[in-house]
């Protein structure tokens, strides 16, 4: 009787520590980095952390980490943007320079300086940076691209 | 004594690599009298990702003014599908990687920082399949996930100051510097990968991690090979490929690396001519 008894006070105490306990952290090591709604860069972009932010591992798929951020959002980051240490924060010299928001925007990972510094350049050479607004905007989307590989037998 | 010793120092950074005009050198002696010997260490060590992307873009700017852009959204589309799928078994797949068909009948393809891919029409026509066209976006492709453009830049940095500043920091306290620095920056790496093209290691080194990427994703890795060896078929004297053998050296022993890595590889995997065909050949 005595030894059923604290079998399930161990079992309950097992059950109680693993309910609360946390998932894994994580600390942005890059400048910036993206989340995003799937594993690949040409999904939509859910929320962007910034160099020392930590963020909560929900699940490991390959090497692409799905997280919950300091803004209670989820989604995919690639395993190399993280580190299992803490990071001290800091932000990039070139995007607080950027005039804007460069350097709060949610996009501003995948952005760069939006653009700012490579337009001015093709302004002083007389370059047409249309040419680079076109590419930018003729991409496939996640979804194009799930049924693309689909389609064609890819993985 | 500090000014004039700059200006010494950067005129003769200057005049080894031959191509700053004077206004550059005057602006880039400029940051170091008012930011002194310290800029020139530090902050930008390691160029990141943003820089990357922004150095890419001004790249693109100026590979569009060489090449005229085909603006054919579905073609665009279909090239940036096949791409992607390769990019995504790269080093780096949470990099955004945009490709776009250059309007040109010669065969070329290259790659700028930032994950900017460009490819010929020219190189379409000599395509038979998806594989093919999975293969040379492979190889491009490893070129920006091995950072291959960036290290085109430090090859650079006893050339040209401004370029030497972006490799090894130069540490701003305003925007206009690194528009300088990112312009110069941009017209070596438009010049190396049009122009002159990556070193012989580079090449390989993009042949094999290519290779990788094209079989991770399901794609028969022969296509570089066949592509490879359609260019060769087609012969040097061609004007079409005169700029892709001066640009990418050694195409047979190209080949034969190919074979290796072929002879060791298990399995095949697709080819798509199909579709290919439905999205390039009528075009």
């Amino acid at each position: 009787m005595r030894a059923r008894t604290a079998a399930s006070v161990a079992v309950v105490t097992l059950v109680a520590g693993l309910a609360g306990a946390q998932a894994p952290p994580r600390w942005v090591e890059r400048t910036k980095a993206d989340v995003r709604g799937g594993k690949g860069s040409f999904h939509e972009i859910v929320d962007t952390v910034v160099k020392g932010e930590q963020v909560q591992i929900v699940r490991v798929e390959d090497k692409w980490l799905f997280v919950r951020t300091p803004r209670a959002k989820q989604g995919y980051v690639f395993e190399a943007a993280l580190s299992n240490q803490p990071v001290t924060g800091g932000g990039s010299d070139f995007l607080k320079l950027a005039p804007g928001d460069a350097s709060t925007s949610a996009t501003a990972a995948s952005a760069g300086a939006k653009g700012i510094y490579a337009e001015q350049y093709a302004r002083q050479k007389g370059f047409d940076y249309g040419v680079v607004r076109w590419v930018e905007d003729n991409q496939p989307p996640g979804n194009v691209m799930e049924a693309f590989v689909k389609e064609g037998g890819l993985q | 004594m500090r000014r004039g010793l700059a200006i010494l120092l950067v005129l003769a950074l200057a005049g080894c690599g031959g191509r700053m005009d004077v206004g550059s050198v005057m602006s880039a002696a400029q940051t170091m009298i008012t930011q002194g010997p310290g800029a020139v260490t530090g902050a930008f060590a390691d160029m990141d990702e943003p820089q990357e992307i922004e150095l890419g873009r001004a790249v693109t700017a100026n590979v569009g003014s060489r090449y005229k852009l085909l603006r054919d959204p579905a073609l665009t589309g279909y090239v940036a599908q096949v791409g992607n799928v390769v990019a995504a078994r790269s080093e780096r797949p949470d990099l955004r990687y945009y490709f776009a068909v250059l309007d040109a009948p010669e065969v070329n393809a290259f790659a700028a920082p930032g994950g900017y891919v460009f490819i010929t029409r020219g190189s379409l026509m000599l395509m038979r399949d998806e594989a093919m066209l999975a293969g040379v976006l492979g190889h491009e492709v490893a070129h920006v996930a091995l950072r291959h453009g960036v290290e085109a830049i430090k090859a650079q940095k006893r050339k040209d100051l401004a370029v030497l500043g972006l490799q090894q920091g130069l540490r701003f306290t305003s925007a206009a510097p690194f528009t300088q620095a990112i312009s110069l920056a941009a017209d070596t790496v438009a010049e190396q990968i049009v122009l002159k093209g990556f070193s012989r290691a580079e090449e390989e080194e993009a042949d094999r991690a290519g290779f990788q990427y094209a079989r991770a994703a399901g794609y028969d890795p022969a296509g570089l090979r066949d592509f490879l060896a359609a260019l060769v078929q087609r012969g040097a004297g061609d004007t079409r490929t005169a700029t892709f053998f001066s640009t990418h050296p050694g195409t047979e022993d190209r080949m034969k690396e190919q074979e290796k890595l072929l002879a060791a590889a298990a399995g095949r995997g697709q080819r798509n001519p199909d579709r290919f065909a439905k999205a390039v050949a009528s075009r």
